[in-house]
């Protein structure tokens, strides 16, 4: 059956979502009213990106260890490395797999929380200066701006390279969940250098300490943008930073009162970017310069308690004081490492190893990875993939990751699956969990998924696919006992499923592999043109299209 | 469990072998209602998305604080359509205006809730899970209505999708406790491709009893209704189709999209349809009268494709919002979040008339803004009872209390009954069941004409028998079954103003 092709306009005919966030938050005086108005009319004319709706439908709770010692070195093993994996980077390999059950667990946990140093940058560009807006003709501008939305999606292809590139380490997902924590989106904020930016903060401070981690983001130029903290001022403080910095990024809702909202918001006044620079000077903890001097508010504020003349960086402190702050933080990261339904106990514990240990991430995801609670049964499979984890994971599975996929195969692909990095829903990120699958989502992902195996997808085909026979090859041992053919199913239901591979599925997928030949008939050394390897194409399009297919 | 269920039945359908669609081994209720779901009806809900301002679309033509407040927004009363020397319809509306004429469509004012919320998403969500105010429910109005129908769902779950939201629908509203009973719809024929070329069928081992497990369940219940629902939402748009042109916009494509669906013959009972950009904060006027207009010209094209098709007495339109909007216009020439506004509903079957009057707007609450006449349960109850037929105990079961109806359909297919006069009964048939005949007893209080009807199982007339004018007391009536099928039927009594019935069975 031919593919149907999907455009963003008849995809999301009869969505009701003419409503347009990222159009209704452009602020209309940024970088100046002039350019805001080309950039408004520039999104009016595109498609509205596909945000699947947001469901609460949350799994009831299943008790399970709340054991927080270490995993026992028994239990160690190939599934649980495969956990550890498959949960702190994109798409570990199986030699990878077994290569890290040979390790320590120590070992394994020290090597993925190690620092990475920045990859390069996706352009020069990434150093550009802010420009003169007003000394530019109408076409200077729009011409600019035309150049700024390709090197945005130049970053966004140049991200996504490097999640299916990553080695066994965190950084990459770890970028992603800090994305995902101060969700940012590209399209109010503009400046390509700013996203960037942002980016490379979230890989430089992402594991170390959680305040400086958020100085860092909070006093950069694009989260000055996305939350209208260059129009905070004396006369008028705009409270929209204030409420995101106490709800969202650090002690979430209900431990505040709008009156700290209030003088925290007069705090923050002061602050300027033009897109690519500041006023704030990270050595001193301040702004600097005329605007600071005018716009700042000096005066006496009392926040949580306290009074002082507190600006910026004092309202951090205050909030780094607070409990709540390290729960907040723990709770956030559970959710993406763990699973959505939160164990306070677990989280409490995490909180307290954060507290003691100067809020270090690493610390705290090195005692969450090693706990048995981590690698309790009941959490393998449990993850409901997001888009990006899955496609990208997908790819470095198949041995596909130095293919040059188009950037039309990411970028178009997670409009239609809802994930499009640098361009979250709006500040809370994306609802993820049960809210990524739905009738219209489901059967994307499938088609996305079996591209890598047809060349063919909605949005493009493209003249590589996977090499099944060295994927077969890479999980092959031949000192293990039964026929090849039985062996690859079953390892390719190890390394493709979270959940474990049942009886029933595992005799199914052998079907598909030997299509009515006995599994002596199905050599590991085959020659490359054998049809058996079709067959092994046809199986690994029908592990794309069963529901296990979706969980990690 | 139910979802558990629900996974082990597909897998024993699906036992009787691989290549087998689910679909084609049948399910119980071959037409895709429950026996309880008496009624073919449908209901097609539309929400103005962003809070539609209620005093620009049914204009209070006589009301001075109202041209005061508004001084660039106001419709004159020139310009409104008349509906009567209070009320007029804004000027997009044209074709509301000769439906409300044409005894088509019914206006209720100040529909709303006590202690109103100003957030769209809070408001939004009380309006979508029927909630009071200050009640945060985890479960939709009609997540919960179907729920009742349907206690099985989805473990027993009927061959047509229990309700069709289009796209980026509120998913809260058709949440049950364990599940979703809406289908999120796009172009069908794509849709049934996508789905029905990347469905595996085959039996499956029970998930886990461990998150992975639970997850497990849920995308299979997602995978195997969308399969299942693909299928039949295609073969009935396919099958169905429109007998006139409606607007281009995405409205339009949802009306006439709902409109196939119907014409092929899907039993869904409710759509949820959306059309956005009623939050008019800025430079409200060209939007609103756009939005107006091509909600005017969408719901007219519905009606008239289906009056073409045969098809409208079945059908109701009601538009919903999450507030209205201030009587005053801001200094941005709009109107900011409100409260109570007027509900819109289109249908064959409906008391052409003013329900409440256009508010106050010298008596306002606490925040300068409207007092509610109707809480917005009271529609949907009225939807549930009278339009549905179902029993008063079902929607006061939704609601968690009783919400009076409001009176604005016609011949209620009710089985909750109208006061019946003392003295007016009926005696169980007998015998029952029957086969060729039986006798039904009943008594008036007075003379009346009497009219006997036989009502199928979906509230369809098979049968009508004008017995003319009968004397108070005990009369019987002999009902000969000869040229009916077996089967269960409604047997209906309409004397003297009320209703009676009851159920009897043929059995040949």
């Amino acid at each position: 059956m031919p593919l149907p092709s999907i455009s963003r306009r008849n995809f999301l005919t009869g969505n009701h979502s003419d409503a347009r966030p990222d159009l209704d938050r452009l602020n209309p005086s940024w970088p100046t009213k002039r350019v805001a108005k080309f950039v408004r009319e520039h999104l009016e004319k595109q498609p509205p990106i596909y945000h699947p709706p947001k469901t609460d439908e949350i799994a009831p709770v299943i008790p399970g260890t709340n054991n927080t010692e270490s995993l026992q070195e028994v239990n160690w093993d190939m599934g649980a490395a495969k956990h550890l994996l498959s949960r702190s980077m994109f798409g570990p390999k199986y030699p990878e797999i077994k290569e890290s059950s040979e390790n320590s667990m120590e070992l394994e946990l020290s090597s993925i929380l190690s620092y990475q140093p920045l990859p390069d940058p996706p352009g020069d560009w990434v150093d550009e200066d802010a420009p003169q807006w007003d000394a530019l003709t109408e076409d200077e501008i729009l011409e600019l701006l035309q150049q700024y939305r390709i090197r945005m999606k130049d970053l966004g292809y140049w991200w996504m390279k490097g999640m299916m590139r990553n080695p066994v380490n965190i950084q990459e997902m770890i970028t992603l969940f800090w994305h995902n924590y101060f969700a940012t989106a590209q399209s109010k904020v503009i400046f390509p250098q700013a996203m960037y930016q942002q980016n490379s903060v979230f890989r430089q401070y992402g594991l170390g300490n959680f305040k400086e981690l958020l100085r860092q983001v909070t006093f950069a130029p694009a989260m000055i943008i996305w939350l209208d903290l260059y129009q905070s001022t004396r006369e008028e403080p705009n409270e929209n930073f204030a409420r995101e910095l106490l709800e969202l990024f650090t002690m979430g809702v209900d431990t505040y009162s709008q009156d700290d909202i209030v003088e925290a918001a007069r705090a923050f006044t002061g602050y300027l970017t033009n897109g690519v620079e500041t006023n704030y000077n990270f050595e001193e903890g301040s702004g600097t310069g005329n605007w600071w001097t005018n716009k700042h508010d000096f005066g006496s504020k009392t926040f949580l308690g306290q009074t002082g003349h507190w600006n910026g960086d004092d309202i951090i402190n205050i909030i780094m004081e607070q409990d709540a702050t390290a729960i907040h933080i723990c709770t956030r990261l559970y959710k993406w490492f763990v699973y959505q339904n939160v164990n306070e106990t677990v989280v409490n514990e995490m909180a307290n190893v954060l507290r003691n240990n100067n809020y270090n991430i690493a610390t705290v995801l090195y005692f969450l990875f090693s706990t048995e609670h981590f690698y309790d049964e009941n959490f393998r499979g449990s993850d409901i993939q997001n888009p990006v984890t899955l496609m990208q994971g997908l790819i470095r599975k198949c041995n596909m990751e130095n293919f040059d996929f188009s950037i039309s195969f990411f970028i178009h692909s997670q409009e239609f699956l809802g994930m499009l990095p640098l361009e979250p829903p709006d500040v809370s990120g994306w609802p993820g969990y049960r809210s990524w699958i739905n009738s219209i989502t489901l059967p994307v992902r499938k088609i996305q998924a079996t591209s890598l195996i047809t060349g063919q997808s909605p949005w493009g085909n493209f003249d590589m696919t996977t090499n099944v026979r060295a994927l077969a090859q890479s999980m092959y041992n031949q000192n293990e006992e039964g026929y090849a053919s039985e062996q690859i199913v079953k390892n390719l239901g190890f390394l493709f499923f979270g959940n474990p591979l049942s009886e029933n599925l595992e005799e199914r997928m052998l079907a598909v592999l030997l299509d009515g030949a006995e599994p002596y008939d199905w050599s590991i050394n085959a020659p490359p043109n054998d049809p058996q390897w079709n067959r092994m194409k046809d199986l690994m399009i029908y592990i794309m299209r069963v529901p296990e297919f979706q969980l990690s | 469990m139910k979802r558990r269920e629900f996974i082990k039945s597909a897998f024993a359908l699906s036992a009787f072998g691989t290549q087998i669609p689910i679909m084609a081994l049948g399910r119980k209720n071959k037409l895709g209602r429950s026996v309880e779901w008496e009624s073919d009806r449908i209901v097609v809900l539309i929400k103005l998305n962003g809070g539609n301002d209620g005093l620009n679309t049914i204009i209070p033509v006589q009301n001075d604080i109202y041209y005061n407040a508004r001084p660039t927004l106001a419709i004159s009363q020139n310009q409104a359509l008349g509906i009567d020397d209070y009320n007029g319809f804004h000027p997009s509306l044209s074709a509301f205006h000769s439906l409300f004429q044409n005894e088509q469509m019914s206006l209720i004012h100040g529909v709303g809730y006590h202690q109103p919320n100003l957030s769209h998403f809070r408001s939004s969500d009380i309006w979508v899970t029927g909630s009071d105010a200050n009640e945060y429910l985890q479960t939709g109005w009609i997540g919960r209505l179907l729920e009742q129908e349907y206690p099985d769902f989805p473990s027993n779950a009927p061959d047509h999708p229990l309700a069709i939201q289009f796209n980026s629908a509120n998913l809260l509203e058709f949440k049950t406790s364990e599940s979703n009973t809406g289908m999120m719809v796009f172009d069908p024929e794509t849709m049934y491709y996508l789905i029905n070329g990347n469905y595996i069928p085959g039996e499956n081992d029970p998930a886990l009893d461990t998150y992975g497990g639970l997850e497990l369940d849920f995308i299979r219940e997602v995978d195997l209704l969308s399969f299942e629902y693909a299928e039949v939402i295609n073969e009935t748009a396919a099958g169905g189709s429109n007998s006139i042109e409606y607007p281009e916009t995405n409205l339009g494509y949802q009306m006439a999209l709902t409109a196939q669906m119907i014409s092929g013959g899907l039993q869904t009972p409710i759509y949820r349809i959306y059309q956005s950009g009623y939050d008019t904060h800025v430079d409200q006027g060209n939007t609103h009268n756009n939005l107006l207009s091509d909600l005017n010209n969408s719901i007219s094209a519905f009606m008239q494709d289906l009056e073409n098709q045969g098809l409208m007495d079945k059908v109701m339109i009601v538009t919903t919002s999450e507030f209205g909007r201030r009587y005053f216009e801001n200094g941005s020439t709009g109107t900011d979040h409100g409260t109570a506004a007027p509900t819109m509903v289109f249908g064959n079957h409906l008391v052409p008339d003013l329900f409440g009057e256009q508010p106050s707007l010298s008596s306002l609450d606490q925040n300068n803004n409207l007092f509610i006449q109707h809480d917005f349960r009271q529609l949907y109850s009225s939807i549930i009872t009278d339009w549905f037929g179902l029993d008063q105990n079902i929607a006061n079961t939704v609601f968690g209390q009783e919400f009076e109806s409001i009176p604005f359909i016609q011949t209620p297919l009710s089985i909750k009954q109208t006061p019946i006069p003392a003295n007016f009964t009926m005696e169980p048939a007998f015998p029952n069941p029957f086969n060729p005949t039986t006798i039904l007893s009943y008594t008036l209080p007075k003379n009346g004409n009497v009219t006997i009807r036989i009502l199928d199982l979906r509230g369809r007339k098979i049968k009508t028998f004008r017995l003319g004018i009968k004397n108070a007391g005990k009369n019987k009536f002999i009902l000969n079954g000869t040229q009916l099928a077996s089967g269960t039927y409604i047997i209906q009594i309409d004397a003297i103003g009320s209703l009676l019935n009851q159920k009897i069975t043929l059995l040949k």
